[in-house]
């Protein structure tokens, strides 16, 4: 699967994207820990003291907040999405 | 507006690509060249009226003729002033040995340059006018505040607009006169979603009563200081809705495309979001 990380993520894993190796009808969940698991400097930047993901930490599934669009990390993911991982936005 | 750099050494045949280049494209708009001079020009010789001016200490001075042409000659300009204008009408600009800007770039004779790289060949005879051509049309427009006010213009709802309001954004070099000045700003984007998360603002605030055209930009990469970063027109029926939908078009960018901003100083760099404004 997939990753897109950027802004301190991207620095801190060392990588803007990465491949992840999951199995067919993996979900956005395997994906994400199959993340971690290649990079585990992320987690700090990530997760909070009960591993949830930190409020201001975004995760895009094909563009769109799999929390709220979808069934969070239970999506099922196709063959070629993308997953992407970010700190606050901060254009303009 | 396209943009392409042109660069090479003197005999790799720059200007002969640049004359194919805008012969060609001159076919599908209006074409801009900027020629990076190492010398004083000679358009305007000595003598003559306007050169006259310019020695008397004219900052600008235009000749121009009722059918037959103008020129223009000044003291200075730099390069991203001149894109700045010319993007209000010009739908190509070429862009003649300017090396270390960062523009997308045709490179003949193996010459560095700063910008990405459309194309390289040994020489202008080398060079696959095809593939440049879809190459530049498939580039990231280069846009002003000036392009998008005329585009705005241009549109058919126009007659229908007493307002046009708009919003610039632009590197501040210091909060006062104690801060650390900052250099540049370094954005990245997430390409794609970027782009779909505008287009929706962008969508939304056109449906709104009386406002007829919205258009946005950001810049990415390298923006230095005091330098434009973002632009929001708003073409409306009067001043109100104007003035509102610009406020709420900046606003939504900046809470919800991904778009992260890196800041620069003399000592130091930073992420945006670790360092609350």
């Amino acid at each position: 699967m997939h990753w897109r990380l950027f802004a301190t993520l991207a620095e801190t894993a060392g990588d803007t994207e990465v491949e992840v190796d999951v199995d067919a009808g993996a979900t956005v969940g395997d994906a994400f820990d199959a993340l971690l698991e290649t990079y585990p400097a992320l987690e700090d930047e990530v997760l909070d003291e009960d591993g949830d993901l930190y409020e201001h930490v975004r995760l895009l599934h094909e563009g769109r907040d799999p929390f709220s669009e979808e069934d969070g990390f239970e999506t099922v993911l196709e063959d070629g999405d993308e997953l992407a991982l970010f700190p606050p936005v901060s254009g303009g | 507006m396209q943009v392409l750099g042109i660069v090479g050494p003197s005999d790799s045949g720059k200007t002969t690509l640049v004359e194919r280049l805008a012969e060609r494209l001159s076919g599908d708009g209006r074409v801009a060249t900027v020629k990076h001079l190492k010398t004083e020009p000679t358009v305007d010789t000595e003598g003559k009226d306007t050169a006259r001016h310019r020695a008397a200490g004219a900052a600008v001075t235009f000749g121009i003729t009722d059918d037959a042409g103008w020129f223009a000659t000044g003291a200075d300009r730099s390069l991203d002033e001149t894109l700045d204008e010319v993007a209000a009408d010009a739908d190509y600009a070429l862009v003649e040995g300017y090396s270390a800007s960062p523009l997308p770039t045709v490179a003949l004779g193996g010459r560095d340059h700063a910008g990405e790289t459309v194309a390289t060949a040994p020489e202008a005879d080398a060079v696959d006018l095809d593939e440049v051509v879809a190459a530049v049309d498939a580039l990231e427009p280069y846009e002003s505040l000036g392009s998008l006010v005329a585009e705005v213009k241009a549109s058919p709802d126009a007659r229908y607009a007493g307002a046009i309001a708009t919003f610039t954004g632009r590197v501040r070099t210091q909060e006062d006169a104690d801060d650390e000045p900052t250099e540049h700003l370094e954005f990245e984007k997430y390409d794609g979603v970027a782009e779909e998360r505008l287009a929706t603002i962008r969508s939304e605030l056109e449906a709104r009563d009386g406002v007829h055209e919205v258009r946005m930009h950001h810049r990415t990469g390298v923006v230095e200081a005091g330098e434009d970063i973002v632009f929001v027109v708003v073409l409306a029926g009067h001043r109100r809705e104007a003035f509102e939908t610009v406020e709420d078009g900046i606003d939504r960018l900046k809470d919800e495309v991904p778009l992260f901003k890196k800041e620069v100083t003399v000592d130091d760099a930073f992420w945006s979001h670790e360092r609350p404004e």
